[in-house]
């Protein structure tokens, strides 16, 4: 996108576990207030690069900096405090708590109560209560479960459990979100959905990367795309030029993208 | 105020009847007190346990750490009670801290061994060195609390002591249930990845978990030792840690009133059933088993299905959205 | 202090024969482990009550449920009667207190482990009374002597049936389908089933072998220490420790974990110090977890995110 600047810039990164070498050399730039997709055939290396922006893995080499910052080597609750939030491939709710929980937990960083206050500064910390407790019903509203609050986490359907996962996230207030595969497992009507949700994230301000399969989302989605093949980037750019591109439509096995 | 506070209120007036109505008996106060420190230490269990979900089973060491620590205080070093235990509470929190450490990077079944290989190595420290603790032989003439000249020796008096710390340590630990620093340590017994990814610093809060749960138990042991005035290093077994988790497992995990439930159930129940003395001990094994598969979120959990049963239906705001056709999503 | 070689050979024995004890009981709680993913805290109690069960019938005189009982009946014979009898009690161990909960994770299986565990040291206190009992041993003689080295012929009996135990153990699990099938189930228990393993008998089949190998160990132990029903207890934890410091999950570790804390325990404890014996396998044990957790032969497994 001209003129945005860059937010995420990953130069450089490498990881491999034993021989395997999930991720090497991969560079990959992502411009304030756009949806970017990152695709590629399976064991790309979609996910491990994910889960190294999000310090859940080390990187072997390389540079990821966000906004300024190198995040490399930064664990993963800094990260998050530092505005890169993310979801997961298989959702990773806390399962055992309601769902309005769930998204409370999500706001950790932005708040401050200890044990300490807890105890002693009744009203402050209740003040704080509030304030996290109301965040996280907007939340569940923006994402579509306005009456799922009080639910157990783990009762809910599938797709309505991605967005409480989405809303946690948006609860830590990111600049960045990191979506892994939001559309899998969805039908149609709630892929919609999906589509509509990731367009409202863009228009409050939060710039999105999100990996995903389904080429239909991808297409209608995305500002611009980075393909990856054997932890590399092969390619990246607008949605037009990756349909296009030999490069990506070999690497798909000769089928053309836009037959998803 | 709360429903959960102004039940709370109620259960603290009717314990500080306690005293009165078992006036004449030694044995019942006794007990009470009994009971009273133990939830004291099954609450630090649920903190670590119940709310962060590492797996324990070291409490007993914490709790003989305080019980010798504030004997040896009091017995040795001329402090008096209102110094040493305070003191003690800061020593088991402090071990706490040396033993969460270590332990960060353990989970499940490691951690589970490697509390149980310190509650051990404590146990045998306390038999062995002998210049400090006096062995197998015990520590014995640990004084009574006194406030100037007045000395409380009755159990009856005592008993308010101990109530007092039982209720400060309810208090702190709800408020932590009910705040951030509760909701991080259950995140991270839920699922410790998603926890740090939402910015919980799982370190920080494992190693609090683990002093906040020496702290309590140390507070419980120095309270017992100053009211039985004589301890011996075979009350602080593998055994007793046991005894602590199916404390806190019937009580119900991440309950505090659940903590205490089961404390007093199973202070008060080997001596209620003394007389079937037999059949008891047998019934004990297989309700633990029969517990965890059909209760397990223990009696506190029955209690809250209870009361969902009998409470008006929940408003439109909570209901589940399972029940509704998703073409219905607004 | 001096390094006398006798002496040291003979620790060395006593030290691989405790070390054999743990190792079996360890055995018996990785395979366990790696068919269901729980460890049993009920182990060490699968080594005591069929030593109390097998002195009902073997001692000359030992009160059960308070009545005297006098069977003396052939230490073979016996020793059979245990194995039938605790087969059946591990099947029943299996069905109450794993299948219930197999889909729940693995706190509330511990917990339910625990539970038994509890159980059966309440019912042998109830059964047998709480003096500590001898077991009579198998042998006449106390020592044999080997030219100046005193060796107790229970130490031999304990390596020379663990040894064969392992051999045992190693044809079954490489050379014939039964083990096959319990390799494959210990590894994914989904792919196993779909490819016709009857699981749930494979893993009752394992239930069972795994409290044989802890009967088994009782039996050779028993007549060493007198029979109490704490002693599964101490045992039982150390062989935990022993198969973390092989590498949870590792067979071989679990009996090189084992014998590695005999031999260490036992010299520690002669030259050290006698009254920390017990500390010392846990020492051993932190020692491990904190410097290289997945012991000595475990494969580090990360989480996958």
């Amino acid at each position: 996108m001209s003129g945005a600047p860059v937010l995420l810039d990953v130069r450089g990164l490498v990881k491999s576990f034993g021989g395997v070498h999930a991720v090497s050399d991969l560079a990959l730039s992502v411009c304030a207030g756009e949806i970017h997709a990152l695709i590629g055939p399976n064991g790309s290396g979609k996910t491990t690069t994910l889960n190294v922006i999000s310090g859940i893995y080390r990187a072997d080499a390389g540079s990821i900096r966000f906004d300024g910052r190198e995040l490399c080597g930064m664990p993963p609750h800094a990260i998050a405090a530092a505005g890169v939030a993310r979801t997961f491939q298989n959702i990773r709710l806390f399962a055992g708590l309601s769902v309005r929980e769930n998204v409370m937990i999500g706001r950790h960083p932005r708040t401050s109560a200890n044990v300490v206050t807890a105890v002693f500064s009744g009203r402050a910390t209740a003040r704080e209560e509030r304030e996290t407790r109301e965040r996280a019903e907007e939340l569940l509203a923006f994402v579509g479960l306005p009456r799922a609050a009080g639910a157990p986490a783990r009762s809910l359907p599938y797709g309505d459990q991605r967005r409480v996962e989405i809303a946690r996230a948006l609860a830590t207030e990111p600049r960045l979100l990191l979506l892994d595969e939001p559309a899998a497992g969805m039908n149609p009507a709630e892929t919609d959905d999906l589509i509509g949700l990731v367009g409202r994230i863009r228009e409050r301000g939060i710039t999105l990367l999100l990996i995903e399969h389904d080429m239909n989302v991808v297409m209608t989605v995305s500002d611009r795309i980075t393909v990856l093949n054997f932890g590399t980037q092969i390619a990246a750019g607008a949605p037009s030029e990756i349909a296009r591109d030999r490069e990506v439509i070999a690497a798909y096995l000769g089928g053309s993208i836009d037959a998803a | 105020m709360s429903r959960a506070n102004a039940g709370a209120l109620v259960a603290i007036a009717a314990a500080a009847a306690i005293p009165v109505v078992f006036r004449g008996s030694d044995y019942l106060l006794n007990l009470c007190v009994l009971a009273g420190a133990y939830s004291i230490a099954v609450m630090g269990l649920g903190i670590l346990l119940g709310y962060a979900g590492q797996m324990s089973l070291g409490q007993a060491a914490f709790f003989g750490i305080g019980a010798y620590a504030s004997g040896w205080l009091t017995t040795q070093a001329g402090w008096n009670f209102w110094e040493a235990v305070p003191a003690a509470m800061a020593l088991s929190a402090l071990v706490g801290l040396c033993v969460g450490y270590p332990c960060l990077r353990l989970s499940g079944h490691y951690l589970a061994l490697a509390t149980i290989g310190f509650g051990i190595i404590t146990q045998l420290v306390l038999v062995n060195w002998k210049a400090f603790t006096n062995g197998s032989d015990g520590m014995s003439g640990i004084p009574a609390p006194a406030i100037g000249a007045y000395t409380i020796d009755s159990y009856g008096a005592y008993f308010y002591i101990v109530l007092a710390c039982v209720s400060a340590g309810a208090y702190v630990s709800s408020r932590i249930k009910a705040t951030r620093p509760g909701r991080a340590m259950q995140a991270i017994r839920e699922n410790e990845l998603a926890a740090s990814a939402m910015g919980i610093d799982a370190t920080r809060y494992k190693i609090l978990a683990f002093v906040l749960a020496g702290a309590y138990a140390g507070l419980g042991g120095a309270l017992l030792a100053h009211s039985i005035k004589f301890i011996s290093p075979d009350s602080y077994s593998f055994d007793a840690s046991v005894v602590f988790l199916v404390m806190l497992i019937i009580g119900g995990a991440s309950s505090v009133g659940g903590a205490i439930v089961g404390a007093a159930l199973l202070t008060f129940l080997p001596e209620v059933l003394r007389p079937l003395k037999n059949s008891y001990i047998m019934v004990y094994g297989a309700a633990v088993i029969a517990m965890i598969i059909f209760m397990p979120q223990g009696l506190a959990g029955l209690l809250q299905a209870v009361i969902a049963r009998f409470s008006p239906p929940p408003d439109p705001g909570s209901e589940t959205i399972a029940a509704r056709p998703s073409a219905q999503r607004s | 202090m001096h390094f006398d070689s006798i002496a040291n050979l003979q620790l060395l024995i006593n030290g691989f024969a405790i070390g054999s004890i743990y190792a079996l009981v360890a055995l018996g709680f990785v395979l366990i482990y790696n068919a269901v993913g729980v460890v049993n805290f009920a182990q060490g109690d699968f080594v005591m009550l069929p030593s109390y069960v097998a002195i009902s019938f073997l001692a000359p005189s030992v009160a059960v449920f308070g009545v005297q009982m006098h069977w003396q009946l052939p230490p073979l014979a016996v020793y059979l009667l245990v194995i039938v009898l605790m087969t059946g009690f591990a099947l029943l161990f299996n069905r109450i207190a794993y299948y219930p909960l197999r889909d729940r994770g693995w706190m509330p299986v511990v917990i339910s482990t625990i539970g038994v565990s509890i159980f059966l040291r309440n019912f042998a206190q109830l059964t047998w009374g709480s003096q500590p009992l001898s077991f009579p041993s198998p042998f006449t003689a106390d020592t044999i002597d080997f030219g100046g080295l005193h060796v107790r012929p229970q130490d031999l009996l304990i390596i020379a049936v663990t040894a064969t135990l392992i051999m045992f153990q190693y044809v079954l699990f490489e050379k014939t389908s039964l083990g096959k099938q319990m390799q494959a189930t210990a590894q994914d228990r989904t792919t196993a089933r779909l490819l016709g393993i009857r699981v749930g008998r494979i893993v009752a089949f394992t239930f069972v072998y795994s409290v044989l190998l802890g009967t088994i160990s009782g039996l050779l132990v028993a007549p060493v220490f007198t029979v109490t029903k704490e002693m599964g207890g101490l045992i039982a934890l150390k062989a935990f420790a022993a198969s973390i410091v092989g590498g949870f999950g590792n067979i071989p570790g679990a009996i090189i974990g084992g014998l590695t804390i005999g031999v260490v325990e036992t010299f520690g404890g002669f030259y050290i110090s006698s009254a920390y014996t017990d500390a010392i396998a846990f020492v051993i044990l932190i020692a491990v977890l904190l410097v290289r957790p997945q012991g000595l032969f475990g494969e580090r497994v990360a989480e996958k995110a």
